[in-house]
């Protein structure tokens, strides 16, 4: 087709000993919303970084608005109309709203002085033509997630971009954000203005696209027709497995067993308040809702990081207060947090003293000192157990693909025999094939007689893997749904309607 | 209005600085008269120019510490080509500082950004490098006042204003003043008006999303190191005027004064953050200690010790306001 305004012509990458991206073909009309979908490691961020010209490419070649490119840099890339806004958002968080949203155009034009005014000026305008507003003298790291995002896209759209890139753009936004990006999106579209957005939530992917371009293991499997495709389908593509989905069954509870965990009108304000709920063993509680339902903020209540005002704690029977972390753990709780990067592992640290930074006391032989034996015993007991995918022990946790860093996270909780394992957000960003698996693992744990609690936006998560599910709205429990007498629909329904109207 | 005052650091510093004024003034009536106050102004001068030229540096997310080094070299190699030449201009003498400062300052920014090298590793390489070649190559032969070009002594004597003091002593404001105030506003210009100074502060906030906007990362790392290179070259030439006493293994060893008065004016370490008026009230609060302890009848011996404590207070107080903003926000960032 002749109105393409980007070919991607046979392009191949390649870093040390690994091939990013294998003669890759991709074309791109103009006003046309296309997705880019793939496992991670898949190369979807290479192929990014190439059309955007931040990286050089090893063969190949970019065509873009015609003209042909075998070394593509970032400043033509910008010229051409190419925008990309990272999944870091690249935003100057010391610098102002107004200085982040016309600074590129600034640079672009090769100004050397810069007007206060004029810069203020842009960012205003360019806020007003999409409707948003936004303070812009605020500190961009003063600034939600959200909202942050709205700066990138405002960003991105003063260059008179004809193509504008997003890299999972909706990770942090509540519904009613993504519906407003979406329809962003479709104005764009009209604009002539061609979107790719690249995601791992697939029903967002089927929802928004016309076109889905499907990378595995660096080789684009074929560009097709949204219309083409469903959900078993193109994760068919992407993993070249077909994958089973069974609800989970609970036991049961044995009569007069009292609850493993009861939480009695916990309250903090703003956050969540008059919280009541009880875990048995062998459940898997599911907490669903919008984002700043309260949900992280009450996990972490019950893993000593955000102290309730008021209200209790009972575990196994017993009254706990819940002050520090070291509480939780010598009550039996272990906590997954949904930031596994900044919150969960040590990333430069070595896999295997990953695993076995929650027992150090555990592994120490008679003189105090930690026993080698001991040490490896333990390490390797995880590998092997939650089958852990890397060349050795040593290898730091950084170098391991999302999936099998989350497993790491998972062993060095399973470590301390917990009784209560709340895992926020388990399989955020992690590729098909390990999201099943750690859904398998989670299923054995609990059949095992564990209690666990998960929380997460994805509506499927939770509706195949527990027994039960709360719907949480402004701190509060709003609904208590049974997932073998609902359907996946009503649940989510639930889940987005405002104060009983359905939006 | 006052909630805003109350959010910037600087108001903490100026409320250290009076604090401190009110002190020593009611022990001793001669802190608070306009000799004091030129001395101050005098002394600090050097301190000043070399401070913009670091907080140039923190803010572009790097640091330099080999300035003292550019400085001196700059300086006495001034002194020695005049002496050996027989110009005795002082503008030929800041022309031969400077160009010198600027040409060391380009092989820190060379090293910077070709070899990619952390710059606190390679300014602390360079440090030693150009001090060991001002000292082997040109000498250490000192120079002293009688021997010191007419220019730089007049340099240093000259005096903007003169007032006679009750006792009948003459002192006034010293021209140091005017390439300290110049500086000041060249690097006011360059950090506010010019994308320069934005690309410094873009990369200093985000490496990644500068290179990613399109900012020339290597152009922006080789003006701030020969900037402060430049800063340096004037500094040496003030340096060499102040003292009339001249060695090339002097000022070495003073950088980290001159980072702490920075770090003090609430420019972070981490690049990207950080205002002349803080940095300016950083060299003040560090300038006025070291001067005026004095005063109170403490010795030399106590102005580290003071220094000290207020460069715990001063990152003190904006450490724990950060960790009190982000507690409320539940983001563990410490």
């Amino acid at each position: 087709m002749n109105d393409d305004f980007l070919i991607v012509d046979n392009v191949s990458k390649s870093y040390v000993g690994v091939h990013a991206l294998k003669n890759v073909d991709l074309k791109i009309s103009s006003g046309s919303i296309h997705c880019l979908v793939g496992e991670n490691g898949s190369g979807k961020s290479t192929l990014i970084k190439a059309i955007a010209g931040v990286i050089p490419i090893d063969s190949g070649e970019i065509i873009i608005n015609g003209k042909t490119y075998t070394h593509l840099h970032a400043i033509d890339s910008i010229r051409e109309g190419i925008q990309v806004i990272y999944q870091d958002l690249s935003l100057f968080p010391n610098l102002t709203v107004a200085e982040n949203i016309s600074l590129i155009q600034m640079v672009e034009e090769r100004k050397k002085f810069i007007s206060w005014n004029e810069m203020e000026q842009i960012a205003r305008r360019e806020l007003d033509r999409i409707g948003i507003r936004l303070k812009v003298d605020d500190l961009v790291e003063d600034l939600s997630m959200a909202n942050r995002q709205i700066v990138a896209i405002v960003r991105a759209l003063t260059q008179d971009a004809r193509l504008i890139v997003m890299d999972e753009p909706t990770t942090a936004l509540t519904k009613g954000e993504i519906d407003s990006l979406f329809s962003l999106i479709s104005d764009l579209k009209n604009n002539g203005i061609s979107t790719l957005f690249v995601s791992h939530k697939l029903s967002e992917v089927l929802a928004i696209s016309e076109k889905v371009a499907v990378l595995r293991d660096g080789m684009m499997v074929g560009d097709f027709e949204t219309s083409d495709l469903d959900t078993n389908r193109l994760v068919f593509h992407m993993t070249g497995k077909e994958i089973v989905h069974s609800i989970f069954q609970y036991q049961g509870k044995k009569s007069g067993e009292p609850p493993l965990l009861e939480l009695k009108d916990l309250t903090k304000k703003p956050n969540y308040s008059d919280i009541n709920l009880s875990l048995f063993r062998g459940e898997i509680l599911g907490i669903t809702g919008l984002l700043g339902s309260g949900r992280t903020e009450l996990a972490l209540s019950l893993f000593g990081l955000n102290r309730p005002e008021s209200g209790q704690i009972w575990i196994d029977g017993r009254f706990q207060t819940m002050r520090r972390p070291g509480d939780a753990i010598r009550a039996g709780i272990s906590y997954l947090p949904e930031d596994r990067h900044s919150q969960g592992l040590f990333l430069q640290q070595s896999i295997g003293n990953n695993l076995i930074v929650t027992i150090l006391s555990r592994i120490l032989n008679k003189l105090r000192v930690i026993s080698e034996k001991k040490k490896l015993e333990s390490m390797n007991r995880y590998v092997r157990e939650l089958r852990i995918k890397t060349p050795t022990l040593d290898t730091p946790a950084e170098s391991l693909s999302g999936g099998n860093q989350q497993r790491v996270l998972f062993g060095k909780w399973l470590a301390t025999d917990p009784k209560i394992f709340i895992l926020d957000g388990p399989t955020v960003g992690i590729d098909i094939a390990s999201k099943s698996e750690i859904h398998q693992l989670i299923k054995k744990l609990a059949q095992g007689g564990m209690g666990i609690i998960v929380i997460s936006d994805e509506i499927n998560e939770v509706f195949h893997n527990c027994n039960r599910i709360l719907v949480m709205k402004n701190g509060r429990i709003a609904a208590e749904v049974d997932p073998q007498h609902t359907t996946e629909q009503e649940l989510t329904d639930l889940v987005e309607k405002k104060n009983g109207v359905a939006s | 209005m006052l909630d805003k005052l109350l959010k910037k650091h600087e108001t903490y510093l100026f409320l250290i600085i009076i604090a401190y004024a009110v002190v020593v003034t009611s022990v001793n009536r001669s802190f608070m008269t306009f000799e004091n106050l030129f001395d101050i102004l005098r002394s600090g001068a050097g301190m000043g120019i070399l401070a913009m030229g670091v907080l140039v540096a923190l803010l572009s997310g790097g640091i330099d510490v080999s300035f003292t080094a550019v400085a001196i070299s700059g300086g006495y190699i001034a002194v020695r080509v005049i002496m050996a030449t027989g110009v005795d201009n002082l503008f030929a003498a800041f022309a031969i500082s400077c160009s010198i400062g600027i040409v060391l300052g380009l092989i820190n920014g060379l090293i910077i950004s070709y070899f990619k090298l952390p710059t606190l590793i390679a300014t602390l390489g360079t440090l030693n490098v150009f001090h060991g070649a001002l000292t082997t190559f040109v000498g250490t032969e000192s120079v002293n006042a009688r021997q010191m070009p007419s220019c730089f002594v007049n340099f240093g004597s000259a005096k903007i204003i003169t007032l006679v003091s009750e006792q009948g002593s003459k002192y006034g404001l010293s021209v140091f003043v005017i390439p300290l105030v110049a500086v000041i506003v060249l690097t006011w210009f360059i950090l506010r008006f010019t994308m320069l100074g934005r690309g410094i502060y873009a990369l200093g906030s985000n490496r990644e999303s500068a290179k990613r906007a399109g900012f020339n990362i290597t152009a922006l790392q080789l003006f701030v190191y020969s900037y402060i290179g430049f800063l340096a070259g004037v500094m040496g030439v003030v340096f060499v005027s102040e003292v009339r006493w001249v060695n090339p293994v002097t000022l070495i060893g003073t950088e980290l004064t001159v980072i702490a008065a920075v770090v003090i004016g609430g420019t972070k370490l981490t690049g990207g953050s950080g205002t002349i008026l803080g940095t300016l009230l950083g060299v003040a609060i560090v300038t006025i200690l070291y001067n005026t302890l004095v005063f109170l009848g403490l010795s030399a011996a106590w102005n580290n010790f003071f220094v000290g404590i207020i460069i715990i207070i001063s990152i003190g107080i904006t450490s724990y306001r950060n960790r009190i903003k982000n507690r409320k926000s539940l983001s563990f960032k410490t």
